[in-house]
């Protein structure tokens, strides 16, 4: 049996106003090592409030997270972004590379923030932009680059701090279909042959077809775990 | 990559970067000019002052600087002359003169004016200061004859004097009676200070002997070899001195060239903080400016795990790189225009009165100031860093989550 990566516990975030919203109520789940995973549900039903929890990029109002045995919810803001530097790969709908730098050093920078030697972070990018089907594309720069294309070097980032896992927000949704195809291919065969896990908000079918689970989410509740 | 990333995000933003580059790059440039022109203005006085007039120290009797009256000598002839060798023995000295130094009255026909008289000794005179060389009508004892007197152009106005017109002088002798005796102008001088040609007038101290009765030395003028610590010279001076004697440098002797030093450092100190603040702002806009553009590119970075130190040392490396390209382009720029300008000097000519006044030449020759240069590249640097404050601030505060949405 695979081990747990993701193990979430009674986690409900409420927006505090003149009417509370409760974004997400008491959604317990467990994600373990290799898995597929698709959030899916319609806008506003808080699967992105969901994704950002799990990624340490906003605090539950209760419950607990774990990630590899750990309880982000406890880490103090410094600890939580080293955390996330070492633990989490994030892929988000607008690519959000940085312009100024080639798609190596893009891939690269990660690991820089890391304090990896240069050695290992050109290597280890160079492999990454190979696996995404990028060789030759290694010195473009994101404006240089079609849209799935750019998204594919935004994948190989997320994989570049050899994360437990991968969040990603939408990553298809500005994607034509033969982007969006190139792209689940790739993610799936990392999936697959790296035991990578993944885990997507998303509402894109083209991504649901592809995903070997998927969580339903209503009105920030779990509606159906397939 | 770190300082990669921060010196291609300056040029993400080209006219932007090159406005502020260039406000950074002007500000220095007008700086260094400004410091050239008021240290070549102030300067100038300054060399002017000693060398037409004050020397670098002077050396008098005690009593002499609370009231200048006759009695007041350095010492005797003899006792003088040994004084001078020894001031002369000196490594810093490269000279001295003697001078009779009265205060008096002048009396032409038409008015009269309370004056300094000073007895010189024309041939040491001449090496030691540079009157001679300011005279606009007659000569400086160049030509023989008795009871001559040079008098400055301005004083010689006020009094409706000409050359060979004659004045009658009224001062103390040496037992402090009042006697008189009348000269005759056979120069007149122009100084580039019009307040001491106004009040100074130049007679042989022969004349003034046989009045007098004996030379009497009241000022023993000191040249130095070089116009730098003169209060530490003007220090070793009086201690190699016999008691009873007082120096004074010209700083003590000319109070306001001194004055006027120390108000050129405050305000060449508040010119440049003017500047500097100008830069702050515009540095502080910019940077604003590129932290707002680049949200999602700051969230998207806080989110994948750069740590706020990071983040900050980022903004800061990006502004202080505005600062590392405008500083040098400013300072080769401002080092050019003086160094230009102190070949041909700035014209002021239609200032030439005023500036008379102040002791200045109508023409004023910019000097460099090293020293200056690194004070400025220290600025520019602190101005840089400051202004890296609220910008990383700002992008710090961001959340990165709305950061990423663009919000």
């Amino acid at each position: 049996m695979s081990k747990p990566v993701i193990e979430v516990k009674n986690l409900e975030k409420v927006y505090k106003g003149a009417v509370p919203v409760h974004a997400v109520n008491g959604i317990s789940l467990t994600i373990t090592q290799g898995e597929f995973t698709a959030l899916k549900g319609p806008s506003g039903c808080g699967k992105t409030t969901l994704l950002n929890m799990l990624g340490g990029l906003d605090q539950p109002t209760s419950g607990s997270i774990a990630i590899g045995g750990v309880d982000i919810t406890t880490l103090s803001e410094n600890a939580l972004i080293d955390f996330r530097l070492r633990n989490i790969g994030f892929v988000f709908q607008a690519y959000n590379l940085i312009p100024v730098l080639s798609a190596k050093e893009n891939v690269s920078f990660i690991m820089l923030l890391q304090d990896r030697p240069k050695e290992e972070r050109e290597a280890r990018a160079q492999q990454l932009l190979e696996a995404v089907g990028l060789k030759g594309k290694e010195d473009k720069r994101p404006g240089q680059l079609s849209g799935g294309q750019q998204q594919r070097v935004a994948v190989a980032r997320a994989l570049a701090s050899k994360p437990q896992f991968v969040l990603a927000d939408e990553p298809t949704a500005n994607l034509d279909s033969q982007s969006t195809a190139n792209l689940l291919d790739i993610m799936e065969q990392l999936n697959k042959e790296e035991g990578m896990t993944f885990v997507f908000a998303t509402h894109d079918d083209r991504v649901l077809k592809k995903a070997r689970r998927i969580i339903s989410i209503e009105d920030g509740k779990v509606l159906s775990d397939d | 990559m770190i300082f990669k990333v921060a010196w291609r995000n300056i040029w993400r933003a080209k006219v932007r970067s090159f406005i502020v580059i260039g406000s950074i790059a002007v500000g220095i440039w007008a700086g260094l000019l400004i410091i050239g022109f008021s240290f070549g203005m102030n300067n100038e006085r300054t060399a002017s002052a000693i060398g037409t007039t004050t020397g670098h120290a002077q050396i008098h009797h005690e009593d002499f600087d609370a009231e200048p009256l006759s009695t007041a000598v350095v010492a005797d002839s003899s006792t003088v002359v040994a004084l001078r060798k020894t001031v002369e023995a000196l490594p810093f000295v490269s000279g001295t003169a003697q001078r009779t130094v009265l205060g008096g009255m002048i009396n032409s026909t038409k008015s009269a004016r309370a004056v300094r008289i000073m007895g010189i000794w024309p041939e040491e005179e001449r090496v030691q200061t540079t009157l001679a060389d300011y005279m606009v009508e007659g000569d400086f004892f160049e030509a023989a004859g008795r009871n001559r007197l040079v008098i400055g152009e301005k004083l010689a106005k006020r009094l409706g004097l000409k050359l060979r017109s004659k004045v009658v002088l009224t001062f103390q002798d040496s037992e402090g009676n009042l006697s008189r005796a009348s000269f005759r102008i056979s120069g007149i001088y122009k100084t580039l200070n019009a307040t001491w040609d106004e009040f100074h007038l130049y007679v042989h101290h022969q004349d003034l002997e046989k009045t007098l009765g004996a030379p009497l030395v009241h000022e023993v003028l000191v040249r130095f070899e070089e116009t730098v610590d003169t209060e530490e010279k003007a220090g070793a001076l009086a201690a190699a001195i016999p008691a009873g004697l007082a120096v004074k440098s010209w700083k003590q002797v000319r109070p306001e060239l001194g004055f006027a030093d120390d108000m050129m450092a405050i305000m060449l100190v508040l010119v440049l903080g003017i500047i500097m603040m100008a830069l702050l702002f515009g540095i502080i806009n910019n940077m604003l400016m590129a932290i707002l553009e680049r949200r999602r590119e700051l969230g998207m970075l806080m989110a994948v795990g750069m740590n706020k130190r990071k983040l900050f040392l980022m903004i800061l490396v990006e502004t202080l790189m505005l600062g590392f390209v405008g500083g040098p382009i400013g300072i080769f720029l401002g080092d050019l225009s003086t160094r230009a300008m102190m070949r041909i000097g700035i014209d002021l000519s239609s200032k030439q009165d005023g500036l008379a006044e102040l002791g200045v030449q109508s023409i004023i020759y910019p000097e460099i100031v090293p020293s200056y240069y690194l004070i400025i590249a220290v600025m520019v640097i602190t101005t840089a860093l400051i202004a890296s404050i609220l910008p990383a601030i700002k992008a710090l505060k961001l959340n990165p989550v709305e950061a990423i949405r663009g919000h």
